[in-house]
């Protein structure tokens, strides 16, 4: 029994305090700490250099990631000789390393919402000028190639965020991110590989040109949902 | 009208270059799935390439952590039972302000792995100081409250060896620790505590 006594505020008393030396742990013991399941949970329980598992992480956040891959699909619809591919393939890969790498190095706070509004109007942007319609419309056809790198710059920024969310230790941070990237880049050839083959494919067939229309249009309307969601998020959050 | 003309035929990948891609990709499909999907994410691993490649280890926290995300949501509606001996003791304890000594000292060791709870059970209002070391290795926390659907977490870290602070309760119940062992190597914590609180409680 112990009574301790407090100048500023008015103290009774209180009881005895168990003294613990040594506690028996059990395994099945049910806690109730706030559990972060999944990626997050498991890089918030790490610290220290893990190449291999952050190059998983990288390569799953690119493949489950359907904007990136509608985008990269947009991309190389019309896309069919390997040394074009390979470009545009290229500047978005370039695009989105540099903001991704700058913006988990010094913490963008960009707002998810916000960034993924953009990345929704990639996939339009895309759609729309495989259609043709910058030409109808402009006169003249804007640059495939600046538009790949500056929208994969966008995309970089939204993966930033996606990886700051996922509070990677100091420790360790500059090897696990370059790993992550490393990751990202394998998912998109992996992810890639696979849509040149259906892409192959489809355009073998004599249909391809008119449903490429249709295709494209599909592509606008998915995009306009992206950007949709995205945008009544952010206006839902303020 | 398109951005881009029709592709030449001739200029296409032939179908058997098509069918032969499929095959590889198809292959390839099935040797991630068994021998990366399933170690990093079910922490099974029957080829044993996710040891190897240490993704094994991911997905076994992963499983592990949605085990206890799981015994979680459950033991939530057992909050009710704990907070009312909460209110009892809470009848005969009231707020006691830091005094220059510490009033308990709580040594315990934890092997890679493993974890423990410890909590000082306290009322609204209360105050509790805190300095702990680690020795050994280094040791993972979440620093934190619930009660009665409300929530708090004072801090969490990982890779710590050592830390201090105090916080002001926002509402009564057990406030503290959850410990884990992340390091590869049994890591002892030395854990001393004064302030407001009534009891200590080793685990729920």
């Amino acid at each position: 029994m112990k009574t301790l006594c407090d100048g500023v505020r008015r103290i009774p008393m209180r009881f005895a305090l168990y003294l613990l030396s040594v506690l028996f742990l059990t395994t099945n013991a049910a806690f109730a700490h706030d559990v972060t399941p999944g990626d997050a949970g498991y890089i918030q329980e790490i610290w220290g250099v893990h190449i291999i598992p952050f190059i998983y992480l990288g390569a799953k956040h690119m493949i489950t990631g359907y904007d990136h891959i509608l985008f990269l699909l947009g991309v190389v619809f019309f896309l069919y000789h390997m040394k074009d591919v390979a470009i545009y393939v290229s500047l978005f890969a370039i695009g989105h390393s540099i903001t991704m790498l700058l913006g988990v190095w010094f913490g963008w706070g960009i707002n998810a919402y916000i960034i993924d509004a953009i990345i929704g109007l990639s996939v339009i942007y895309k759609a729309v000028d495989n259609l043709g319609l910058f030409q109808k419309w402009l006169g003249f056809q804007p640059s495939t190639k600046w538009a790949t790198l500056i929208f994969g710059l966008f995309h970089g920024t939204g993966l930033a965020t996606k990886i700051l969310e996922y509070e990677i230790a100091e420790d360790g941070l500059l090897a696990n991110l370059l790993a992550f990237n490393v990751g990202v880049e394998v998912g998109q050839l992996l992810a890639l590989f696979f849509i040149l083959i259906v892409m192959g494919y489809w355009r073998r067939s004599p249909n391809f040109m008119q449903q490429a229309t249709y295709a494209n249009w599909i592509m606008v309307g998915l995009g306009v949902m992206l950007t949709y969601v995205q945008v009544a998020g952010y206006l839902a959050g303020t | 009208m398109y951005n881009a003309p029709k592709p030449n035929l001739e200029d296409l990948p032939t179908k058997a270059q098509l069918r032969r891609s499929s095959v590889i990709a198809g292959i390839g499909a099935a040797f991630i799935s068994v021998a990366v999907y399933m170690p990093a994410e079910l922490g099974e691993d029957p080829t044993g390439v996710g040891s190897l490649l240490g993704l094994t280890e991911m997905g076994e926290i992963k499983q592990q952590l949605k085990a206890e995300a799981e015994a979680d949501a459950e033991l939530h509606g057992k909050d009710q039972s704990s907070l009312l001996m909460n209110d009892i003791l809470g009848l005969f304890v009231s707020t006691a302000h830091a005094q220059e000594a510490w009033q308990d000292t709580i040594t315990f060791t934890l092997e890679p792995g493993e974890y423990t709870e410890i909590k000082a059970t306290m009322e609204e209002g209360a105050m509790l100081f805190y300095e702990w070391t680690s020795e050994g290795g280094r040791i993972n926390f979440d620093l934190h409250a619930h009660a009665e659907g409300q929530d708090v977490t004072y801090e969490k870290g990982r890779g710590q060896t050592e830390g201090e602070g105090n916080f002001e309760t926002p509402f009564a119940g057990d406030h503290g620790w959850f410990w884990r062992n992340r390091d590869d190597k049994a890591v002892t914590v030395t854990l001393q505590l004064r302030g407001g609180y009534s009891t200590i409680v080793p685990e729920q």
